[in-house]
Formats: structure tokens, sequence, C-alpha cells
């Protein structure tokens, strides 16, 4: 593709060349600026054992704008919505040009790690998280068999 | 009140009994000072404006003029710490224009007071290496003369500056753009961004929307939230008190924006506003133009304000809001605005708890609502009084001076329903006690001396000019007192 900006170009080599252990990144055959990504279930997370699909896309704008990054495969977390939008500062006002795919990546894998149901996207998840944390672990350990398991024929 | 009968449809029906009884013009002076809002007068030495709860010093201004007094502020802060516009600009923004504070702070330690303002750091700066380095935004290389930085030293290059900062105005961020680095908060100040940015079109935009930002940062400047209306409102102390802009009409609070609310406070209103806009749709069905007459059933439809209703038919005297008798309303034991809680709730089920509180509501929401609808039909009634007034004086029938009791009688209506109106949200979030008994006694007394009012204000042709004189006095003393005692500001 031509006219892909440098930084881009640069950005998609170094994530080919050394991949961040747990995530895949590939750029789409047609779009370069559209990344089918898959993330792994963090251990010791409700999430373990899962492989999570994503979709990440670099907007015109990018580096000064955020990329756009969303769940394709169904999550019970309380910081990412029913639709997979994800609530996280760097992806809206603490998105700074100098930040990268790469940052973001591991920026949603760390939230897999840790829930934040204090600034819930999805206020039912929340609720259910701040009420009995407990049972909503088993909520997303069930889910993530359910929805995110590793042959990847669900999402 | 014997004559009024029939009159509940036909308010204001032509009748030439409206005359002048005599009352010298040096009353009627007296009158008006006492309830008319001088709002661009501000003389303090008036003793009726030293205690009235809701009197407010504030002035009009154009743009021009509060550009002009932040201008100044600005000046005066640049000439005493010796700092550059832009600089001063970001610290009178980021302090709440509060000089004394800024000077003080800046003065005991200028460094340490600049990097906690965001506009320097302790980083040491980036170091260009080679002779073309690479910018680290966009990968591409460029000569280090290319390199810009802000004082916390990240260097990029000025082609992902400009296009960093064209990013931020588009979305509106002017006072706010940070620097590009990762997790750096350093501010960037105006004479960068000017230097930098390429397209005059932004250059404008950035202008606008930062001198909007510092408006809106100074706690004694307000934009007038009227519609389409540029005024800016310049108050001597931030506080919940009533401006009414003269340009546009719009009667707001000082403190939030918001309609003007005493004597309920800023954060209450907004949490009922909200709370009404929640549960509209459980509400809906409170609001109906016609009722049945509680005793010959008749349907009666509500065309005035008032309400204290007469029955055409059977001509019994109702209370619209609760169907009730209207002769309990007029006595110290009103109780048609008290909300009646069930004293066991708390030893009720959650269900029959859940009811109560939707009960509660909508017993101070259909109140709250029901003025709102009485102020815009009164409204009606003035522009009635506007018109007849006018075909009295073309008739020779007295001049306008003589006929403008009846338009400030309405003016007087419409204030005091106004803040009755305003008291039900206060009472709603009011704890039990003595205080809510107190508020709930005066809320009463202004509730039925506001629909005494407005009722001879409806018959204000066969009313005697000295009566409803008189009940606009005890309307607005009413008024006057509950707001001592409950409008904290
Ligand atoms: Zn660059
Ligand atoms: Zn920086
Ligand atoms: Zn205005
Ligand atoms: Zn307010
Ligand atoms: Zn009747
Ligand atoms: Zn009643």
């Amino acid at each position: 593709m031509s006219g892909l900006p440098r930084r881009i170009i640069k950005e998609t080599q170094r994530l080919m060349a050394e991949p961040v252990s747990g995530i895949t990144a590939v750029p789409d055959e047609h779009n370069s600026r559209y990344f089918h990504v898959v993330v792994a279930g963090p251990s010791q997370s409700p999430y373990e054992g899962g492989l999570f699909k994503l979709e990440l896309f670099l907007p015109e704008e990018y580096p000064m704008s955020a990329p756009k990054v969303r769940f394709m495969t169904k999550i019970y977390h309380p910081n990412i919505d029913k639709l997979g939008r994800i609530c996280l500062d760097i992806l809206k006002d603490k998105w700074s040009p100098a930040l990268q795919i790469r940052t973001v990546l591991l920026s949603i894998q760390a939230l897999l790690s840790a829930p934040n149901p204090d600034d819930p996207l999805d206020n039912n998840v929340a609720d259910h998280w701040k009420s009995n944390e407990k049972s909503a672990i088993d909520q997303a350990r069930q889910w993530t068999q359910t929805y995110a398991k590793s042959n990847m024929n669900n999402h | 009140m014997s004559g009024d009968i029939n009159r509940q449809m036909s308010h204001m029906s032509e009748a030439s009994s409206m005359g002048s009884d005599g009352n010298s013009s040096e009353d009627l002076e007296e009158d008006n000072d006492y309830y008319m809002d001088n709002t661009d007068d501000l003389d303090l030495d008036c003793p009726s404006k030293a205690d009235d709860p809701e009197y407010f010093e504030y002035e009009p201004l154009q743009l021009i003029d509060a550009e002009g007094m932040l201008n100044e502020e600005i000046e005066t802060l640049c000439t005493k710490l010796k700092v550059n516009p832009s600089t001063a600009k970001m610290l009178l923004f980021g302090h709440n224009w509060n000089k004394e504070e800024i000077i003080e702070n800046y003065q005991r330690d200028p460094q340490g007071f600049l990097i906690e303002s965001h506009l320097a750091s302790r980083r040491k700066h980036d170091k260009l290496v080679g002779a073309r380095p690479t910018c680290s935004v966009c990968c591409r290389d460029f000569t280090s003369d290319s390199f810009l930085s802000l004082a916390c030293g990240h260097m990029f290059c000025r082609e992902c500056w400009d296009m960093h900062f064209q990013t931020q105005i588009q979305d509106g961020v002017t006072t706010g753009i940070e620097c590009m680095g990762k997790e750096c908060s350093i501010l960037v100040p105006e004479d960068f961004v000017f230097e930098v940015l390429t397209q005059p079109k932004l250059r404008d935009k950035y202008s606008k929307f930062s001198f909007n930002d510092l408006i809106k940062s100074h706690p004694r400047l307000r934009f007038c939230p009227g519609i389409d209306c540029s005024v800016i409102i310049k108050a001597k102390e931030c506080k919940a008190k009533k401006v009414e802009c003269q340009a546009c009409g719009a009667i707001f609070c000082f403190k939030c924006g918001l309609n003007y609310h005493a004597p309920t406070d800023c954060a209450v209103v907004k949490k009922w506003l909200t709370k009404c806009e929640d549960d509209s749709e459980t509400a809906n069905y409170i609001s109906a133009h016609t009722k049945d007459c509680p005793r010959c059933h008749v349907c009666i439809e509500k065309n005035g304000g008032c309400n204290h209703m007469q029955c055409p038919s059977c001509k019994c005297d109702f209370c619209w809001m609760c169907l009730g008798d209207w002769n309990n309303h007029g006595s110290e034991y009103y109780e048609c605005s008290r909300y009646k809680e069930n004293p066991n709730i708390a030893h009720e089920s959650m269900h029959v708890q859940a009811r109560e509180a939707l009960k509660k509501y909508l017993f101070y929401y259909g109140r709250w609502e029901n003025h709102a609808k009485s102020l815009q039909l009164e409204e009606l009634t003035t522009d009635k009084i506007q018109t007849r007034t006018q075909k009295k004086v073309m008739n020779n029938e007295g001049t306008w001076i003589d006929w403008q009791y009846l338009l400030q009688a309405a003016a007087l209506l419409k204030k005091c329903r106004y803040t009755l109106q305003y008291t039900y949200p206060y009472a709603y979030y009011m704890e039990k006690g003595s205080r809510k008994e107190l508020f709930e006694y005066q809320q009463s007394q202004l509730e039925s001396e506001v629909e005494n009012l407005s009722w001879k204000v409806e018959r204000a042709e066969i009313v005697d000019r000295g009566e409803l004189e008189n009940q606009m006095d005890i309307a607005e003393k009413r008024r006057q007192t509950l707001l001592k005692d409950f409008l904290e500001v």
C-alpha cells in the first residue's frame, strides 16, 4: 500500500519482528491500517485459557489520534461493554502521539489481569463485580469457557 | 369574592369597573422600588436592598470588554512576575485567577511553582543524535533545527507538533493541549502553538476556544446561558445568586448557570433535574389539562394559572392540585403542599418501600410541574392585561401609569410562583425534623398567598386596587421570609 506513513510501517515491522508475548497483531492483507489481534487471557485471571479476538484500526490522524480498538469475542469484564468497546484512558483523553500499538495492546492485556469496577463501562457488570466479586469472577470464567475457547470457533 | 362566580372559565373578560382609587403616584413609586428588578442600578445605599436575600451585584459585559478585563489581569501578572503573557495566562487559568495566591507561590519558589503548574520540568532534555536525527512520532529523519521542545525537553519535529495542534484544536482542546511525550503533562502555552501552527483558520479557532476557556475558568465571569446571547456577566463574587440578563431576558444562577433556583442550592437542583429527566416516563401521566369537579363531576378545563378552582356548574371551590375543598387551603393548617410520609416505612417490605418512594417523588414532582404550568398560563394573563391596558389608554381611560400596577402585579405573581416552584426540590431532599417543619410551614403560607394573588390578578378588573396591592405585599413578604430563612449562599 502506497502512502502509508513511515511511522506505521516501522511499528508494523517491529510488531512482526519482536511480538509482544501473549499477543498477535497481524495487519489485514488489504488494509495496512487494520490489524487482526488475538490476546491470550493472562494467567491467574478469569480469562486464562481463552483467546480473545480484537480489531484494531489506525485512523487517518494516527498517531495524533488514538487507535480504535474493539473486542470481537464476547467477554465479561466491567471495563468492556456488550459491543466490545474498551474503557481505557490511553484510548481516550490520555492518548499521546508517543504511545504505540504495542503500548495499547499491553495496556489491554493488563486490563484483563486487573479489572477496574470503579471506572466502569458496563454498569451491570461493574455492580456485580462490586457486590459479589467471587460470583462475577465465576461468570467471567464461564464466559471465557463458552466464548473464548482456544479452538477459536466461537466469537 | 362574591362576584367571582362563573369567572373561572372567562378570566379577564371585559369589565369597566377597573379604576384608580386615588393612590398617589408617590405610593406607586415606592412600591415600584420594592419589587421591581432594577438590576442595572447598583446603588448599595438603598435600605431595601441591604436585607434583600436575593440582592446581587453584577454587570453585563460585551465580549470586547471581557477580553479587556482578562488582558488587564494578565498584564498585571506579567509585570509582577516578569513572565511572558502566555505563561501568565496559563497560570491564571490553572489557578482560578487568584492573582495573590499565584504571586505568593511564585515568589516563594518560581521553578517549583511552574512545575506544579505543568509549565516547567526537571526532566533532562532529549539529546539529538547525528546529523539527521529521527522524530519518534513520525519516524522520519530531519536536521536538528527542525526539532522543537517545550520545557520538558521532549523533542519532536515541527511537522508533528503542527499536526498535534491541528488535531487537538479540531477537537476543541486549546488551553489544555499537552506535550506529545509519553505520560508528559506539560502544557503548551499559546505562543508555542502560534509559532508552529500553519493554518490561519485554526489560529482563529484556537483564539476563540481559548478565550471561551478563560471566561469559563474565571470565577467572576459567566457567559449568559440564553440562546444566541453573547453577553458576559461580571459579578463581584461567585455566588449562587440570581442574574437577569437584560439583553435576552434569561434568569439564571450565577454560580451554576442553570435556571435560577432559590431556595434550592446548585447541587440539589441539579440532582432534582436529573431525577426528573430519568423518571420522566413514570411521571408522564400527571400532566392533565382537565379534571372532574370533585362534587358534581363535570369536566373542567384549567385555562389560568390559579389553582384555586371554582366549578362553573355547581360553584364549589376546590384545589386543582389535590381536589380538596379550597376552604381548608387558606388556614394555618394548610396541608396541600406537605407530603405525609408513612411513619412505619422502615419496617415495611422492599416492595412497599419502593412504592412509597415513588409516591413521594410523584407528590413533589406533581406540584413542581403544576407550578411550572401555572407560570406558563399566567404569562398569557400578562399578555391580556397588556392588550387591555393598551385599549384603555387609547380610549382615554387613564394613562399607562394608571394601569401599570396591573402589570406589576402580574410580574410579582410570576416571581413568587417561580420561587414557590423551586421550594419543592428543596423540600423533597430535606431531612425530617424541625427545620423541615418550619420550611413546610413557610412553604404552605407562600403557597396560599400566591394562589390568593393569582385569583385576584385573574379578576383584576373587579378587585379593588388597594386590595390587590395589599395582596402583592403579603405574597412578597412571605417569599422574602422564606428566602431569608432558607436561602444559603
Ligand atoms: Zn515528526
Ligand atoms: Zn514533554
Ligand atoms: Zn443573555
Ligand atoms: Zn446554581
Ligand atoms: Zn361542580
Ligand atoms: Zn390542595
